[in-house]
């Protein structure tokens, strides 16, 4: 029997007016993993990692992190670190103090502020505003945000978006470290060359239905790649 | 709850916003404060209520404390720093809380700041104008109390009715438009009903009124008071349900 799920969304539903965003969806992440979340624009990818995260409500189902709604967890960031846009910063902040208002919430020491710029290289501009940073630094300053509790499940929303190829090979073995440490990691990306590298589970959602979800090597046995894949599974749905 | 507080307290200090919020506000209070000591003539400033028309203006610090209170949670939203901010604190009332009370205490800090620069600017205006100032001391703790307890107030309006409208532009042309022509007609045409408006009741508390004229029908000190903070605790209570209850996009 599997250890109890580090994440699981049970017959998830969100609708909005009309439009259904979220249609029963169900999964499980397994601790250890690193997980890519795919599907067409509009498909529901970002709504699902926020109803997983209490941002918005679902219709039906339940989505639990370690057994309990997010809401409910007792101090959060401490098990889950999340990055849902790449620019969520006032402008006018410094990347440094942006950290620290996170940290002082969270209750953490500010000495993490400065070992989580480290992590992610951050430091040169750590004290310099907001507006003036790439969108790859922007990215890395949402991680640090979400490494800031040192938490057991990092949910990245399109995290590779802005990045350069170094970046995006730092990205990449930082993933599998988290990983290796027996944490566990849930990414949404378009990146599908990308996601083949990095990923060892492939959950596919199409216009709100999970259509796939199976370890990378069984979608892509046979010879096919991921991309025939998604394309497949996104394809037959549509029509 | 101490933890969201001094993040909250923290976020205030590292953005520009409040420094050209009071910088501003100042500068608006000093103009308005010189205009009147030298606009009006020797005859309108030979009495007490004469000389309100100067030392009034510190009243602006209301509408400053309840723009830097919207602005402290509706630039949240606009840059998306509510995500981050509810996934470190998601029972989110918490969060609104906290900037009640933040924006609460930078309130006061305003309205004694906008009362003290109405009453030295106003009074060395006038002194240089050799007239002799009406005011008792009553009228002094008045304005710097009474000022500062409204600017407060003020700020814990802006904080729920950010929370409520959510959108930077309409909350903060939404707060000018009310209290700036909304309240200023209805006070003007009809007072009985218009004294008891949110900004009247916080103008009644330092004695003067947003556009720094005293007039007659505005409630004593104490009912304004009640009212004031009637308000305020409705708008917290409806900016914190709204915030716990809708979808953070």
């Amino acid at each position: 029997m599997d250890k109890q799920p580090v994440a699981e969304v049970r017959a998830l539903s969100k609708r909005f007016g009309e439009v259904v965003a979220v249609d029963s969806a169900s999964f499980a992440l397994q601790a250890g993993t690193v997980t890519g979340f795919l599907g067409p624009n509009g498909a529901g990818k970002t709504t699902t990692l926020r109803l997983l995260l209490g941002l918005i409500e679902p219709t039906a189902g339940e989505a639990l992190i370690f057994g309990r709604r997010y809401r409910d967890l007792d101090r959060p960031s401490r098990k889950v670190g999340a990055v849902l846009e790449s620019g969520d910063f006032h402008p006018g902040r410094k990347g440094r103090d942006h950290l620290r208002t996170l940290a002082l919430a969270a209750e953490l020491p500010e000495s993490r502020v400065d070992e989580v710029l480290e992590l992610v290289e951050l430091n040169g501009a750590a004290r310099r505003r907001v507006s003036g940073y790439s969108l790859g630094m922007r990215q890395r300053l949402g991680l640090a945000g979400a490494l800031l509790g040192d938490p057991d499940l990092l949910v990245l929303d399109e995290p590779a978006n802005g990045l350069d190829p170094e970046g995006m090979h730092w990205l990449r073995g930082f993933l599998r470290g988290f990983a290796a440490q027996g944490r566990t990691v849930l990414i949404s990306s378009h990146v599908l060359a990308e996601v083949a590298q990095t990923v060892d589970q492939v959950i596919v959602i199409n216009r709100g239905r999970i259509v796939a979800n199976d370890p990378l090597t069984e979608i892509t046995d046979n010879g096919r790649t991921l991309e025939n894949a998604y394309l497949e599974l996104t394809a037959s749905e549509a029509s | 709850m101490i933890a969201v507080f001094r993040s909250e307290l923290l976020k205030q200090r590292t953005t520009r916003t409040t420094l050209a919020l009071l910088v501003t506000m100042i500068a608006l209070v000093v103009f308005a404060a010189v205009l009147h000591s030298f606009a009006l003539t020797t005859g309108d400033l030979a009495t007490r209520d004469g000389q309100m028309k100067v030392f009034g203006w510190g009243e602006i610090g209301g509408l400053f404390a309840g723009l830097l209170g919207a602005i402290s949670i509706t630039a949240e939203i606009r840059h998306g720093t509510v995500r981050p901010t509810f996934l470190v604190t998601p029972r989110r009332w918490r969060v609104i809380v906290a900037k009640l009370g933040v924006g609460a205490l930078a309130g006061l800090a305003f309205g004694l700041i906008a009362e003290a620069v109405a009453i030295g600017v106003g009074s060395s205006a006038l002194s240089a104008r050799g007239i002799s100032l009406q005011l008792g001391s009553h009228d002094y703790a008045q304005l710097l109390v009474g000022g500062a307890v409204a600017a407060g107030l003020w700020a814990a309006i802006g904080v729920g009715v950010g929370a409520l409208v959510r959108n930077q532009v309409a909350t903060t042309v939404g707060l000018f438009v009310w209290l700036l022509f909304v309240e200023a007609l209805l006070l003007g045409q009809v007072p009985d009903a218009g004294r008891f408006l949110p900004g009247a009741a916080a103008s009644a508390l330092g004695g003067a009124t947003i556009t720094g004229q005293v007039r007659p029908p505005l409630l004593a000190p104490m009912i304004a008071l009640l009212i004031a903070v009637a308000y305020a605790a409705a708008a917290a209570v409806v900016g914190s349900v709204a915030t716990v209850r809708r979808d953070v996009a």
